[in-house]
């Protein structure tokens, strides 16, 4: 059976998937910048305490922030997938990092295949696995272990004895295993923000998308013997939520988030689920632009839509395989920011509201700094941001403003 | 002794109509169309009394049981199954209603859906929709021409339960409520998540795909698992509860298949062993129970009388015609 071909611009080529391109508009896309997390789980709790907490979700964590190379919820999902896929294709999982467009192929092209294209197509779409019960039981495994203790300490490029956070949620991607995975159709992808979804009325429980999804976002509800996911908070996306009026409103995984990690959005996008040009959008800047944030395991195929900061102490040939080759070209351009870089990295946590655009003010220099061998200006640039219908919501400064307090007051002081 | 051959041949010829005659009338009869029995054909007899959905109900000793052979699921994603090679089918009515019971051979009593790991054991039986405009695609129906499904679970008739109640030894801080709402798929009246739906759902398709709940969940049943095998009867009134569902006549027959899952060897979905089509009829005679009714002896008597005769005479016939 010959399957539909959809570009996948993450990969720079077509691929198959098992349905034709739908009518996307808007997409619910995210960065998360994985060098300031202190995996405080925040973000974790904030999920939880909204949306898993009742009887048979007890081992769902629909966010979830673990420790690599080690740590991993469920247990080993990355390495397992990354295992059957080498298996399915053995030594053919690289890239071609000459086959480069900066829109259509922004980090190369991917020679070898996807979850989609490694499957037979009869019993299964995806190329997957079906992790047990125990595997689920250890969302925290592994915290803070580091791959070794150098007793001579660590210095950058790459630590000698390393680990990071990954913050993980459902990336809505726009090519979704599980959605192509279930045979009951009964998970959609929504055109006007492309949040995808398990219909509960008609899910009756088969796992399909448990197995396929490669980030393992599908879960299991042995209480009503049917999976759930990640919703995307779709009420505050969708601005239904009391306290913005109306406005489209972050999730709540991105709004708890007091390491100021994250910064989410929708951005416009055509029917394969490439960007319109938005340049005054801060995730399109990001992503498109600086092409400072980047797909996680976009080998996988799915278009996944969250995007990462690169940590800029772990090995690259590891992060090379967990985000592509646009791993080095994204810690050079995080490690030395522009000054445009730098103002929209601190819209990150500065409203729970949607930023839809923005705008630099320059401001004065104020200083100078030298970072891995580069010696870089600094200006207190003023950065603002706009809502859905063009208003300000939101007004930054790059240096954060210092608040003496009087000297007087000391009750209740720490 | 030789016997004069135009004396002998009146009454072997005479014999051989009255034999068919006698087979024909009763086969009309019991509602059995012999040109339509193509297919292997399970009869459904009247029982003489309820036989409910105890599979271990004494009405079954003497039904008829058809062997129905089960393959792989072969024709749509997900292909697999066929670890149940055969199940054995009954069927009875009493009253007004209609009682199916199947049995199988299934190492693994395989009831519990508690770990993401788990798939139930599970049986199903499907019929044309009363609004069918042909025969549909045993497939699952197609959209114009839907099937009826009932389906058995065994983790549905083991119960529905949370976590909580089967890990005892967990500890849970606080569930902020128990309410129905936060049992998402409950409260979107999903009837595999509902804890009251019982160990049958009432189901209708027109095509793969588009499994859905009928309006009426009208379909009772029960299964016991003993000795490696699994029995399980359903039970449901003749009349459907609307055009998507089947409708069964006395003196009529009617599309059939099986579907059976094995939990352990992780079916679910098209993951299944299925049958082919097979005929499903209904005859107003009991054939069945210590106490059938005379009128089911009279036509089992004058059947057995017309086959040995029509054999017989046949044969006689045959040597007859040799010799001469």
């Amino acid at each position: 059976m010959a399957l539909p071909k959809v570009y996948n611009w993450q990969l720079g080529r077509e691929m198959d998937y098992r349905f034709a391109n739908g009518p996307a508009k808007r997409q619910f896309a995210a960065v998360f910048n994985t060098n300031r997390c202190i995996a405080c789980q925040t973000c974790t709790m904030a999920c939880k305490s909204t949306w898993t907490f009742s009887p048979g979700q007890e081992l769902m964590w629909w966010n979830n922030v673990e420790t690599k190379p080690y740590g991993g919820y469920p247990a080993h999902w990355d390495v397992n997938i990354l295992e059957l896929q080498e298996k399915a294709n053995p030594g053919g999982q690289v890239w071609d990092a000459t086959k480069k467009d900066p829109k259509n192929a922004p980090y190369g092209t991917f020679a070898g295949k996807t979850i989609f294209e490694t499957a037979d197509g009869l019993t299964n779409m995806v190329t997957g696995y079906l992790p047990p019960e125990e595997d689920w039981k250890a969302p925290n495994i592994y915290e803070d272990t580091a791959t070794a203790f150098s007793k001579t300490g660590v210095s950058l490029p790459e630590h000698a004895g390393w680990f990071f956070y990954l913050q993980r949620i459902c990336n809505h991607c726009s090519y979704p295993a599980c959605l192509a995975a279930c045979p009951r159709n009964a998970i959609y992808k929504r055109a006007e923000d492309g949040i995808v979804l398990i219909d509960q009325s008609r899910c009756r429980g088969y796992r399909k998308c448990v197995e396929a999804c490669p980030y393992k976002k599908s879960m299991y509800r042995p209480s009503t013997r049917t999976s759930e996911k990640c919703i995307a908070c779709y009420p505050r996306v969708e601005g239904t939520d009391p306290l913005t009026k109306g406005l489209p409103m972050e999730t709540r995984c991105m709004t708890a988030c007091i390491g100021k990690i994250r910064l989410q959005g929708l951005v416009s996008v055509d029917a394969n689920g490439q960007w319109f040009e938005d340049r005054q959008n801060p995730l399109y800047y990001l992503v498109q632009v600086a092409k400072v944030a980047l797909p996680l395991y976009p080998q996988f195929g799915t278009q996944p839509n969250v995007y990462y900061i690169p940590p800029r102490w772990a090995p690259r040939d590891y992060l090379r395989q967990m985000f592509g080759p646009g791993v080095d070209d994204a810690i050079a351009a995080y490690t030395n920011p522009s000054r445009e870089t730098l103002g929209v990295l601190q819209l990150f946590r500065a409203t729970q509201k949607i930023i839809f655009s923005y705008k630099i003010q320059p401001g004065p220099k104020t200083g100078e700094i030298n970072v891995a061998g580069k010696v870089r200006e600094l200006f207190n640039d003023t950065v603002i941001g706009f809502d859905s219908n063009g208003n300000e919501i939101v007004r930054v400064t790059v240096d954060e403003p210092l608040i003496e307090r009087p000297a007087q007051v000391t009750m209740n002081t720490i | 002794m030789r016997i004069p051959t135009v004396i002998r041949r009146r009454p072997i010829t005479a014999g051989v109509a009255l034999a068919v005659l006698l087979t024909a009338g009763v086969l009309q009869f019991v509602g059995v169309n012999p040109a339509a029995s193509q297919s292997a054909t399970l009869t459904a007899f009247e029982s003489s009394t309820d036989p409910g959905t105890d599979p271990a109900s004494p009405a079954w000793k003497k039904a008829p049981v058809l062997q129905a052979p089960l393959s792989f699921q072969g024709a749509t994603y997900p292909t697999g199954g066929g670890s149940i090679p055969t199940v054995s089918a009954q069927a009875l009515h009493f009253q007004d209603r209609l009682y199916i019971r199947l049995q199988w051979d299934d190492a693994t009593k395989d009831d519990t859906t508690t770990k993401v790991e788990n798939f139930s054991d599970a049986a199903a039986i499907e019929f044309p929709a009363v609004s069918a405009a042909t025969v549909p695609s045993i497939c699952m129906g197609q959209a114009s021409s839907g099937v009826n499904i009932w389906q058995w679970r065994a983790d549905s008739q083991a119960g529905l339960k949370d976590p909580a109640d089967v890990y005892t030894n967990a500890l849970v801080d606080m569930y902020p409520s128990k309410d129905a709402i936060f049992y998402t798929a409950r409260a979107a009246g999903n009837p595999y998540a509902d804890p009251n739906q019982g160990p049958t759902q009432t189901l209708v398709a027109q095509a793969f795909g588009t499994l859905a709940k009928a309006n009426v969940q009208d379909v009772k049943g029960d299964g016991v698992y003993a000795d490696g095998k699994w029995a399980v009867v359903f039970e449901r009134q003749l009349t459907g509860g609307d055009v998507d569902q089947a409708t069964f006549t006395n003196g009529k027959s009617t599309d059939m298949a099986f579907a059976v899952w094995n939990g352990s060897e992780g079916d679910r979905n098209g993951k299944k062993s299925v049958s082919q089509f097979l005929k499903l009829s209904l005859v107003g005679v009991s054939l069945t129970g210590e106490e059938s009714s005379p009128a089911g002896w009279i036509a089992a008597a004058a059947l057995l009388v017309g086959f040995v005769g029509l054999g017989v005479g046949l044969g006689w016939y045959g040597y007859r015609e040799s010799k001469r």
